[in-house]
């Protein structure tokens, strides 16, 4: 990712279990691996592999806290279904986005 | 199993998820309440764990690389029956969820899982499986069942069998009533001493009055010798009367009295001996029937009706196909030294679904019939569907399904009519003379309906 997190976007902040705060960094650290993966799959158009990552993102995200991944895990899966990787990019943009702004914040 | 008091049961649990996150995720949530947790990435580990460190619950996701979590459920019900299983998925697709089901999932959620709906599950899957474990030592382990109305039927009878009070077993042939009759003797103090069963439906009537009360030597033509009889060879533990509802008139009375006197008197002996022996009955036919029309006493049926335990038909509880399935499997494969054969799904749903006249023991010829007939290690759909056909005999026909049909509206109608058969013939849509020649036709009698009460 080319923009220091939170430089000049503003930050979303994410309510999350303090139990989890351990586990949290090296989720999103995954999800950023997310990122690179699912534009290289794109370009090979690799929309099995796509499919398996999103529905991943899809039945993980919640339950950590972050809504707006399962969200999006299940509409990338739904986009990569229907062949659609315009939007399977599009998608991914907005993870990009997201893990850039998203701050844990624990209760 | 550990117990604590804050949380609970706590249990070791077995996680499977082939993506990381999910496994630390789920991981994290259930030791913070105090469970030990393994996490494998994959069904053919999970198969391994399951047989190392012998969890006490599964919880797989059901879309994976290689092995998927239904393949994995159908393969643990061969290899693990009573392991319950909690299956968590991606969409909430009700197929799949149903399927689970049949395969014996013990519970299906949907991902993301929310903390609270999770340890629930798990806390209510762990309840159930050591309540079932607690009783086990005779009657979760005798009688293979999964299914809430069996656990209920298996708690009474663990109370009964402590005491001493006569139980008649009612239930279609083949539901398992010499297996509960079994169970409640094991559960019992009289367990050290013999369990003896018969069939009074299956011997002609001499033979079974010696059978059952014995006789002296030269008693009759052909007993050459004496023969002390099952009363006196089940002193001090169980007799188990099986088909009761077949045995003789003229038995019931030397029945009754040898119930009454607690002695009995063998053919041709002067006098008599006195038995301790708890006496549990069973039938698959309608004893009050059969006192209205005086072919069983009503004082030996109250005698030996102590209390009433009913098994439902199999059709009624499917829950326990899966299971007494994996259990016939595991039979078969350790009888014949062959390794343990499992269904494939489809072939399993297939018999989740099938109708089941014969009950549980129609189920075990169909499984063993298929675990015979499949050559590799996975019976096929195919084989499955052929041992099912071969079955059919014990299909009812059409005209005994009808008669069957017939009877039982008949009686509900008369019942409702309180015995009037000009009301019952107007609620089923006859006239008079019609409906009274199907009364005749199915020997049912208007006057058993009429109770003071009625109009």
């Amino acid at each position: 990712m080319n923009v220091a997190p939170g430089t000049h976007r503003t930050p979303i902040l994410v309510e999350v279990e303090r139990e989890l705060a351990e586990l949290i960094p090296g989720f999103l650290a995954n999800r950023v691996n997310d990122v690179a993966s699912l534009r290289a799959l794109v370009s090979r158009n690799d929309l099995q592999s796509i499919c398996r990552i999103a529905h991943s993102m899809k039945g993980s995200g919640g339950g950590y806290g972050f809504d707006a991944i399962t969200r999006l895990g299940g509409e990338m899966e739904q986009a990569a279904r229907s062949g659609d990787t315009t939007k399977v990019l599009a998608l991914t943009d907005e993870l990009e986005d997201f893990l850039v702004r998203v701050r844990p914040v624990f209760p | 199993m550990s117990t604590e008091a804050v949380s609970g049961t706590t249990g070791t649990l077995l996680v499977v998820d082939d993506d990381a996150d999910m496994q630390r995720l789920l991981s994290l949530w259930l030791r913070a309440e105090g469970h030990t947790v393994r996490a494998v990435s994959g069904a053919a580990e999970a198969l391994t764990q399951v047989c190392i460190a012998r969890p006490d619950l599964v919880i797989t996701d059901l879309r994976m690389e290689g092995m998927d979590g239904m393949a994995l459920a159908s393969r643990l019900l061969a290899d693990a029956p009573s392991l319950p299983v909690i299956m968590l998925s991606g969409d909430a697709a009700i197929p799949d969820a149903l399927a689970a089901t049949r395969l014996g999932a013990a519970a299906f959620l949907t991902k993301p899982p929310t903390r609270q709906a999770l340890l629930t599950e798990v806390a209510r899957q762990l309840e159930r499986s050591q309540a079932g474990a607690s009783m086990s030592g005779s009657f979760g382990a005798a009688f293979i069942h999964r299914s809430s109305t069996i656990t209920a039927l298996l708690e009474e009878a663990a109370l009964l069998a402590r005491g001493d009070i006569s139980i008649m077993i009612s239930g279609a042939t083949g539901t398992g009533k010499e297996v509960l009759a079994r169970a409640i003797h094991a559960g019992s103090p009289r367990k050290e001493k013999p369990f003896i069963g018969i069939n009074c439906g299956a011997i002609p009537e001499q033979l079974l009055e010696s059978e059952l009360f014995g006789h002296e030597k030269g008693a009759f033509t052909g007993a050459a010798t004496r023969h002390e009889g099952l009363f006196v060879a089940a002193d001090g533990g169980t007799l188990f009367l099986d088909e009761i509802g077949d045995m003789p008139v003229s038995l019931q009375v030397k029945l009754l009295r040898v119930l009454q006197d607690l002695e009995v008197r063998p053919v041709g002996a002067v006098r008599g001996t006195p038995i301790d022996v708890r006496v549990i009955s069973a039938t698959h036919q309608d004893l009050e029937q059969l006192m209205l029309v005086g072919e069983f006493r009503e004082d030996l049926y109250y005698r030996l009706n102590g209390v009433s335990l009913h098994i439902p038909a199999l059709a009624e509880r499917r829950e326990d196909i899966p299971p007494l399935t994996g259990w016939f499997l595991s039979r078969h494969a350790a009888r014949t030294r062959t390794s343990l054969k499992r269904f494939d799904a489809d072939a399993l749903e297939l018999l989740v679904s099938a109708s089941w006249p014969g009950n549980a023991r129609q189920l075990a010829n169909v499984v063993e019939q298929c675990a015979t007939l499949a050559r590799e290690e996975r019976i096929p759909l195919a084989v499955t569907q052929r041992a099912l056909r071969g079955h059919a005999g014990q299909i009812q026909t059409l005209k005994e399904a009808r008669d069957a049909f017939d009877r039982q509206y008949l009686v509900s109608v008369m019942r409702l009519a309180n015995g009037n058969v000009a009301t019952a013939a107007r609620l089923a849509g006859r006239n008079r003379t019609e409906f009274y020649k199907l009364l005749e036709q199915h020997r049912i009698e208007a006057a058993q309906f009429r109770s003071d009460l009625g109009p």
